[in-house]
Parts: C-alpha cells; structure tokens; sequence
C-alpha cells in the first residue's frame, strides 16, 4: 500500500524535540520522556524501553478550529519513527486537565487505525488507569516486530490493572 | 562543622529512603499527570528540555533525524 501520509515539515528544535507548525499556525512540541519509574518491578529489564510522549502545543492561546488531519499524520510519523528501533514502547497519557481526556484518548486511538495505513506496523493497546477514585486514559504503542512486544504489553496491562486500582 | 555534616548527611539518608520506597498506583497517577504539566507548562514558557533534565530529573530520549520525504 503507498504511503498515504501526509505530515508536517518536521523540525528538529534539539536532540531531545522535535516541532511543526500546522497551516493555520498553531506549533506543536514533541518529546518522549523516559518512563522506565512506573515499570521497574518488571522482570526482563524492560522498563529502560518504555517513554511517554508529549505533545504540546506552544502557544497556548491558540484555539484550533476543526479537524486537521495532517497532525494525525505528522504524529503518526515521529512515533512510527521512534518505535522503527524495535526496541522502544510508547506510553500515552492523555492530559485530563481540560476534562477532554476521553475526547482525547478515542482521537489518539483513531489515528492508529487508519486502514491501508503504515501504522498497520504498530500495535495499540487503550487502557484506563484507575487508583484513588480517578481514571487516567492512557494508550500502549509498540511495533509488530519488537520482539519483546508479548512482554511490553504485559508489563502495560500490570500498570493500569483494574484489580488493584487503589493500591 | 559537625552539626552541618551531620545534617548533610540526614538530608541524603532520607532522600534515598524516599526514593526506594515504590509509588503507590495514586502517586504513580498523581505523578504522570504533575510531569505532563510540568512539561507542557516548560515548553510554553520557552524553557528547553535539557533545563527540565537538569532541574526536575526528567530523562527525555535522545532523537534522530526525520528524513523529510
């Protein structure tokens, strides 16, 4: 299937960022922070492969008007690209500051499973995280051929575990 | 001085005591939500990342280049 995407000019700000600014202006950070604290009970030294990413708009102020699908695409590119390693696992958490975390969560989710997609090389696992009354969306991403993936997802699924929410 | 080594030295116990104990599922909650914001609110203001590392501990991934096709 060609390639059907259709991001962003990508910038690389520093060794730690990169950003793309959208046709109607708005700018956007992203970053993956290491994530290896919340699974450092696990077995397989896996935890050094997890990391969140960040999506951060810069300017604040700045209110988007309809859907832009290019920012799907240009997300999809740099997560595909870091997870291309075969070795790293995605955290995302979605923000619940603006109470749109479950807006959030299902648009995140979506741009992962787009048919006839290179994203068909990304497994996705959504999962809400509960403990102390509160529910955390969160989404697990790795690559079809991470080789430890069974591991990774496990790992995921023992974080946001229901069970023992409120731990 | 004694009494300053002494302190000093109290202060790093009780850092590291602080640090092994594992996070409960609420800190752990409570503490991605507290870093995202951190982040966000960082990258608004014009701070870079590398500052983040060196001031909160974060340890962000070292990327390459996004060839543009």
């Amino acid at each position: 299937m060609a390639l059907l995407l259709h991001a962003y000019p990508i910038f690389q700000l520093s060794e730690l960022s990169y950003r793309f600014i959208t046709d109607v202006g708005s700018e956007y950070n992203c970053s993956f922070i290491a994530y290896a604290e919340y699974f450092k009970d696990q077995p397989h030294n896996i935890a050094s492969k997890f990391y969140a990413f960040n999506l951060d708009l810069v300017n604040k102020d700045f209110k988007s008007k309809g859907v832009d699908k290019r920012i799907a695409d240009t997300v999809i590119t740099i997560v595909g690209d870091f997870l291309n390693s075969k070795i790293t696992a995605v955290v995302y958490i979605c923000d619940n500051s603006d109470n749109r975390e479950v807006a959030r969560s299902r648009k995140f989710l979506s741009w992962f499973t787009y048919a006839h997609h290179p994203s068909n090389e990304i497994i996705q696992v959504g999962g809400a995280f509960e403990a102390g009354g509160m529910k955390l969306y969160t989404a697990l991403l790795v690559h079809r051929h991470n080789k430890l993936k069974k591991k990774l997802v496990e790992a995921y699924l023992d974080l946001i575990d229901y069970g023992d929410g409120e731990k | 001085m004694p009494s300053a080594t002494t302190t000093s030295k109290k202060k790093v116990h009780l850092r590291s005591i602080a640090k092994a104990k594992p996070l409960t599922k609420v800190e752990m909650f409570k503490k991605m939500l507290a870093d995202q914001k951190i982040i966000r609110e960082a990258i608004q203001n014009g701070t870079s990342l590398e500052q983040l590392e060196k001031d909160h501990g974060f340890t962000f991934a070292r990327l390459s280049h996004i060839p543009v096709k």
